[in-house]
């Protein structure tokens, strides 16, 4: 609705300025139009009647000199072609008033009846005459105009009194001339002389008021009004002094006919006006519905995902900022829900993940153990959640068998291998078998699982109680470190690495044969079986630990040959120390077995 | 990681491969075709580490030459000791010239590689250390591996 009224409003504010603006300029420009032709008028009629004058001139001198009009003066008056008539009024002192002496005319005898009919008026006339010095009358309805002219001779107190009678009829015409613009040439009193549709004679106030009239001894030669007739019709009135006399040449055209074009434009302005309002309407209407829809699509699209449906899409075409914005809610509401699935999803899988890490937690023994003599503390830390190391112990009859494996990578997909490995041994370990069968077993299983994708190093050994041997087979595992024991401290030379044997990976080819060694374990040495995480632990700087300092924190920890559980807390005390917190880039697992029997 | 690379140089039967960066998963081993070379030589000095990953990938590699002689020159440490770990890494049918040994001083914390050179330092079964290695200030310094690990491969 906003949008139909706003159009509507402005291109009516707009019309009506328009409009008045036209019409101003349009009454400005018809004043000064018929300004101008008052004015031209007025000068045209001053230049004639001063012209008649020139004319009689002449002979008024001439009845000066002679008090009477001589031959010459007829002579004169015969060759003027308007003049009709002269005559003179001398100041007759006996009668106290101006009486008719002598005259000249072209048409004989007319002059007498002419001044016999205006016998009754002279008085007046005369008495005019006395106030202005120059007085024109047009006292019959036709083109003569009289003019009465009052000359002093030196030394006369009264003067003498000619009336000039001209025939004017190409002035009359101009007059009379019918056209929208009507012309009056009037006197000071607001008599018609001249004018059109038989206006002559009448009181041109009877139309109009003409209140320029009202101030009889106002200098202004031009003006211009807009006046209201007794009809109430609106006219624009425009004047001219002619500078003769009293005349003056009025200009009138009725405002509604000047303003015609006027009405042209309101009608034509008001019909485009309805067309463009209408078209503005529906436009505006159109548009409003289009984008009141979308907004209203897209409010209620919004509350839905307000309301956790993001699976929303709102269906707008339009190429504008609502259309967008649109598009941008829908892209929006796409990732969000994206987003959530992909949280959802990664919440199952870590929901998942610490479901595997607890099933996983359960492959790994105790982490202190005493199995006959010997001692067993051990220490496992994956890097992500799950972990590709294991490693694991157990007693079969007499012998206690000691596992230690390391899967390719580490993660889910190495841990799932390690459930293999536990699965295997837990069978392998009711079999009354040795390391290098157990590998055998151990092998075919991790390849049956794996296909030969995943692959897991493995070292296993079983120490005999009985005759203090450790045999053992090796899957290309970290040669575990034997460190016998000695009356000195221990050294790096003590470090005897267990690598006598050793064979293909776990998992690389389904029918491997291992072999196996025997080693002697006497009571108080001890063996360090790990993974290969331990010497790419990193510190904080992301500087590894290393081989070297890897094997001097074993010597260290050993040097005074601790019970197993000793040996464990040290390194892994050292271990802490170095990382201060850092993530772990492979799985690290260790143990450490003590022989502590007696000698 | 450095990006593993491999340079190429063929001869003949005789295939020079110069290795580089890091052998991991991404390693991508099938741009260099052994099919067809009767010797491969492989210089490895340019190679900063590998993961299990990247040995299974080396592991499949190698056994598409079975009847190649082929030659390791320049071993770093890490490739060093992935032969002694991981049986099947040096192939039967490979032999390894020559391999760096790290050396340390503990006091000066000074390092330095050692090449060992078939012939000079070490045969086909025995190692004859150079007897003394200094570093550049003139201390002495020693080795800085277990040797009956670090050499298993030559003793093998």
């Amino acid at each position: 609705m906003l949008l139909t009224l706003i159009p509507l409003l402005t291109l009516s504010v707009y019309l009506f300025l328009a409009v008045k603006i036209f019409e101003d300029d349009k009454v400005a420009y018809v004043f000064d139009s018929s300004s101008n032709v008052s004015g031209a008028m007025a000068s045209q009629v001053k230049a004639q009647l001063n012209s008649l004058l020139n004319e009689a001139k002449p002979l008024f001198q001439d009845y000066l000199t002679n008090n009477e009009f001589t031959a010459q003066s007829r002579l004169i008056f015969s060759s003027g072609a308007d003049l009709e008539a002269v005559v003179a009024f001398p100041w007759n002192a006996e009668h106290n008033k101006f009486e008719k002496s002598v005259w000249v005319e072209k048409t004989p005898h007319a002059t007498e009846g002419i001044l016999l009919g205006l016998e009754k008026f002279l008085p007046e006339y005369l008495t005019e005459l006395e106030q202005s010095g120059r007085l024109v009358k047009v006292p019959y309805l036709d083109d003569r105009l009289f003019i009465f002219e009052k000359i002093k001779g030196e030394g006369e107190s009264k003067g003498i009194v000619f009336l000039v009678i001209a025939s004017l009829p190409e002035v009359a015409e101009m007059f009379r001339a019918q056209s929208s613009q009507k012309l009056y040439l009037i006197s000071q009193a607001g008599t018609v002389l001249f004018g059109p549709d038989r206006s002559a004679g009448t009181q041109l106030q009877a139309l109009f008021p003409l209140r320029f009239l009202d101030n009889k001894n106002s200098k202004v030669a031009q003006g211009a009004e807009t006046l209201t007739d007794t009809h109430n019709t609106e006219w624009l009135v425009s004047y001219s002094r002619a500078g003769f006399g009293d005349l003056l040449v009025v200009s009138s055209i009725e405002k509604k006919r000047a303003l015609g074009a006027v009405e042209i434009l309101i009608r034509k302005s008001l019909i485009f006006f309805g067309v463009l309002l209408a078209v503005t309407a529906i436009i505006s209407l159109l548009a409003s519905n289009s984008l009141t829809g979308a907004l209203t699509q897209l409010f209620e699209a919004t509350r839905k995902v307000a309301e956790g449906h993001f699976d929303i899409r709102v269906k707008v075409k339009s190429s504008d900022e609502v259309g967008t914005l649109a598009d941008n809610f829908n892209l929006m509401a796409a990732e969000v829900s994206r987003l959530l699935d992909e949280t959802a999803q990664k919440a199952r899988m870590e929901s998942e993940l610490q479901t595997a890490k607890t099933v996983q937690e359960t492959l790994f023994p105790e982490t202190e153990a005493k199995i006959g003599p010997l001692s067993i503390a051990g220490y496992y830390e994956p890097a992500s959640e799950c972990g590709g190391d294991w490693w694991h112990y157990c007693q079969v009859g007499q012998k206690i068998f000691l596992w230690i494996g390391d899967a390719t990578g580490h993660g889910a997909p190495a841990a799932l291998i390690t459930s293999a490995a536990k699965s295997a041994s837990t069978i392998i370990e009711r079999l009354n078998i040795n390391p290098a069968q157990a590998l055998e077993l151990l092998n075919r299983s991790i390849y049956d699982v794996s296909k030969g994708r995943i692959m897991m190093t493995f070292f296993l050994a079983s120490f005999d109680p009985e005759t203090g041997e450790l045999t053992y087979a090796n899957a290309s595992h970290e040669a575990p470190f034997l460190m016998k024991k000695s009356e000195q401290p221990l050294k790096k030379k003590d470090l005897i690495p267990l690598n006598e044997v050793n064979n293909p990976r776990l998992g690389q080819a389904r029918d491997t044969k291992y072999k196996q060694t025997t080693v002697k374990v006497d009571p108080g040495d001890m063996i360090l079986f790990y993974t290969d995480g331990i010497p790419d632990i990193r510190n904080a700087q992301k500087e590894t630990w290393g081989e070297r300092e890897f094997l001097k924190a074993l010597i260290s920890v050993n040097k005074d040959y601790p019970s197993a559980q000793q040996s464990i807390h040290r390194l892994v005390q050292l271990i802490q120390d170095y990382r201060q917190g850092e993530v772990l880039v492979d799985d690290v697992t260790f143990f450490v077995v003590k022989n502590d029997a007696s000698v | 990681m450095p990006k593993f690379e491999m340079k190429t140089n063929k001869a003949g039967e005789k295939l020079n491969v110069v290795m580089s960066g890091s052998i991991d998963e991404d390693a991508d081993f099938t741009q260099v075709n052994l099919g067809g070379a009767a010797q491969i030589e492989i210089d490895m000095g340019g190679l900063k580490s590998i993961n299990s990953c990247g040995i299974r990938e080396w592991i499949k590699w190698m056994g598409a030459a079975p009847s190649a002689k082929i030659t390791f020159n320049n071993c770093p440490k890490v490739i060093v000791d992935q032969i002694n770990m991981v049986d099947g890494f040096l192939p039967a049918n490979a032999k390894v010239l020559s391999f760096f040994v790290p050396y340390y001083n503990d006091e000066s914390g000074t390092e330095k590689n050692v090449l060992f050179r078939m012939g000079t330092e070490f045969t086909e079964n025995a190692v004859t250390p150079p007897a003394e290695v200094k570093d550049d200030e003139g201390h002495p310094m020693e080795m800085d591996v277990i040797e009956s690990k670090y050499f298993k491969f030559i003793k093998k």
